[in-house]
């Protein structure tokens, strides 16, 4: 017994174990500081990839727009009345005339309707957000709104 | 630890010491200076992004079958970075041959010292997509190129930069020229839809902030585009209408030609065209094809005098209040007095008992005259006024003009303007105020506001217009009397106007010109309003001839007008013939 007392007392008096603590627990907190620094870049990089991502795919839109407008003009031009009456005149087509019009009843038949290029104007509804914030939001958010609540209750509180 | 170490461990912690002391010093100079402050806010804002302009795509212009008639199309900016800039002279030379730019003056703008005020110069712009791939051509072809001489600097268009934007573009350029306006470089609209609507098309332009963070890129504001605009208008039958116009001016040689088709059930205007029209993606040429106060659209901007087509107003009123009735004869002797001036007929001839058929059929002055008189001048006014003579129509169209109805009080009206105004004299209209008041007498009575625009499509929404019934100047069956009365004239004259399968409603008119010496003798306004089919009014169709030259008359000039416009409408339309819609409908 008594010689086991010696041994822990020689252990816990040994100098090297006092450093070996200190060393433990500073290299612990470095760890720990650079999972969060790691996990912070990633992050942080990841949002500046897709922000980035973003502003490129916002770019292409405005030029795929510019594209479409120009190819709905072109599409015009080729199907206007001044272009298309003397094609199909060139190919043989006649305007037909009013007495060479038979009549038939189709059943059915439903004449041209007006028409529409959108829908029309829904009633207002409110759709519930599909990812809850907690999802949406960086770990300095979280961080901040952890911490101004918690300081804010603690202005309310305070005489 | 030696004294050695120890030297160095103070060294190193002093100079990091005094490191951070002279960091902490700068922090707290630059803190508790205003304006260190204030410079390093405007140094962040700088770089915070870039301010740019964003004009958001005008909105489409439609016809009711959602054919394109206005649409946008890309151009560029051509403009160079002057700090990229190594060949001024290959820019300036290569701007000279590709885009007609002047030498000199490229030279001069590419070859300025970069400075925060000279970052950027603009050299051309609106430049089209093919001359853009001849630049970026010749650019590639260039990059290869290596310079003759020693030292001097090889041929190069870097620097050169190529911005894209919309330009307004007009497909079927002179089509529906009248109806749709056009817009300028600056992006506004003038005349008629462009003209009304530009605020609603054009969208709203905004300056945002493109930040650099990216981080801060869904901050973009979303700038939705202007509102689009599908209109009453069918192409077809516009160029239809046009074409016909076209070759009756030239025919008769005539100064200018107006024609409006609408639906006299629903107030749409189906086509509307006049003389002359300008091909709208060449605008600046305005000045040379409207010269002098020539109107852009006479048929809502040039009010005239329309004649014996307002005989069908005057009867209207007369046979609803009861002051005549189809059968009251009256006694023509060729002239009569009404406010101390004497009203004679067309051919200064008497033609003896008329029933009022008989009146409409030979548009005798004389017993329209005498009809208002029947009438009162009160009642005569009134129903004026409630057909919308005097009055602006309110169509969706930019520079309406309200024409003019003296009435009894103004300081200018006086009592022989009942007699005058009775035939279409002395008042002045625009086709389309006619094309509203004579829809009433096709449409049962109802007057209906004539409308361009069927649907706007705004935020991703498709927005109806409706019906707008304005009044009832008349009653129902005053319509289906006054529409038989008209109907029958037409066919016991046996009116150029007619179509065969197809019971047509019409009158023709024929009017002095005003001048300031009094009516002009050798110049006529030729016009005809007629409706059809009578039973079922699909269309209204309103023809005006501008001083015709081959024959004064509305009858000869403007009747076979309406009659090759109904051939065409009816195919266009698909209205089959009274006998055959008919026999469908007992089959159904």
């Amino acid at each position: 017994m008594e010689r086991v007392r010696n041994l822990t007392q020689a252990y816990s008096q040994a100098p090297w174990r006092k450093q070996l603590k200190l060393i433990v627990l500073f290299l612990l907190c470095v760890v720990f500081a650079a999972l969060i620094a790691g996990i912070y870049l990633d992050v942080t990089a990841r949002a500046a990839t897709m922000g980035r991502e973003i502003l490129i795919m916002r770019a292409e839109i405005e030029a795929q727009e510019l594209e479409n407008a120009d190819l709905s003009s072109q599409l015009a031009v080729l199907t206007s009345a001044t272009e298309m009456r003397p094609r199909a005149l060139e190919m043989g087509f006649m305007p037909v005339e009013r007495d060479e019009i038979i009549y038939v009843v189709v059943p059915g038949y439903v004449p041209p309707q007006k028409p529409d290029l959108a829908p029309p104007p829904a009633p207002t509804k409110v759709i519930a957000a599909a990812l809850p914030a907690d999802y949406k939001q960086s770990l300095i958010d979280w961080f901040r709104e952890q911490i101004i609540p918690t300081l804010s209750r603690a202005v309310e509180v305070s005489p | 630890m030696n004294t050695e170490s120890t030297w160095r461990y103070t060294f190193v912690t002093t100079l990091y010491t005094l490191l951070a002391i002279f960091i902490v010093g700068q922090l707290v100079r630059i803190q508790a200076n205003p304006e260190q402050v204030e410079h390093f806010l405007v140094q962040a804002k700088l770089h915070e992004g870039d301010l740019r302009l964003i004009q958001p795509a005008r909105g489409l212009l439609y016809d009711r079958w959602g054919r394109l008639l206005a649409g946008n199309i890309t151009v560029y900016e051509v403009g160079a970075e002057l700090a990229q800039v190594r060949n001024p002279h290959s820019i300036a030379l290569t701007l000279n041959v590709v885009l007609g730019l002047d030498y000199a003056e490229v030279l001069e703008a590419v070859s300025q010292e970069v400075s925060p005020e000279a970052v950027y110069v603009v050299l051309d712009d609106y430049v089209t997509q093919e001359k853009i791939e001849l630049l970026e051509r010749y650019e590639t072809e260039l990059e290869n190129t290596t310079s003759r001489n020693k030292g001097e600097e090889p041929p190069s268009l870097q620097g050169l930069v190529f911005k894209p934007h919309l330009q307004r573009s007009y497909p079927e350029k002179r089509l529906a020229s009248n109806v749709l306006g056009f817009v300028n470089r600056e992006g506004r609209g003038y005349y008629g839809v462009e003209a009304k609507f530009n605020d609603l098309i054009a969208g709203k332009t905004m300056e945002v902030l493109v930040p650099r963070d990216p981080n801060l890129a869904l901050e973009l504001p979303e700038i939705p585009d202007g509102a689009s605009i599908i209109l009453t208008i069918d192409r077809a039958i516009q160029a239809e209408v046009e074409n016909i116009l076209d070759q009756a001016v030239e025919e008769n040689g005539a100064d200018s030609g107006t024609i409006v088709v609408a639906d006299p059930q629903t107030g749409e205007i189906l086509a509307m065209t006049t003389t002359p029209r300008l091909d709208l993606n060449e605008y600046w040429q305005y000045a040379e094809v409207f010269k002098g106060s020539t109107p852009f659209n006479r048929a809502i901007s040039q009010a005239y005098e329309p004649g014996s087509v307002y005989k069908v107003l005057t009867m209207a009123a007369a046979l609803d209040a009861g002051a005549v009735t189809p059968e009251t004869v009256f006694l023509d002797v060729g002239v009569i007095e009404v406010g101390g001036i004497y009203i004679y007929n067309w051919n200064s001839a008497a033609w003896g008992p008329q029933d009022m058929q008989g009146c409409l059929q030979h548009s005798l002055n004389v017993c329209l005259a005498w009809v208002a008189t029947q009438l009162g001048t009160k009642n005569f006014y009134d129903y004026m006024r409630a057909f919308g003579i005097g009055r602006l129509t309110g169509v969706d169209l930019a520079g309406e003009v309200i024409g003019r109805l003296k009435i009894p009080g103004d300081t200018d009206w006086y009592e022989a303007d009942l007699g005058t105004n009775s035939f279409g004299q002395g008042v002045a209209v625009t086709p389309l105020q006619m094309v509203m008041a004579v829809s009433a007498i096709a449409n049962e009575g109802k007057l209906v506001a004539p409308r361009i625009v069927r649907s706007f499509i705004d935020k991703g929404n498709q927005y109806d217009t409706e019906i707008r019934i304005v009044g009832m100047p008349i009653k129902p069956e005053t319509a289906r009397t006054l529409s038989e009365l008209l109907a029958r004239s037409l066919e016991e004259e046996a009116s150029s106007a007619l179509v065969e399968g197809y019971r047509v409603v019409g009158k023709t008119g024929t009017a002095e010109i005003p001048t300031p010496y009094g009516y002009s003798l050798s110049a006529t306004n030729a016009s005809f309003v007629g409706w059809g089919p009578m039973d079922d009014p699909r269309f209204l169709v309103y023809i005006w001839l501008e001083k015709p030259t081959s024959s004064p008359w509305g009858s000869v000039v403007a009747a076979p007008i309406f009659h090759d416009i109904v051939e065409r409408l009816v195919v266009l339309m698909d209205i089959p013939p009274d006998d055959v819609r008919r026999d469908i409908l007992a089959s159904q």
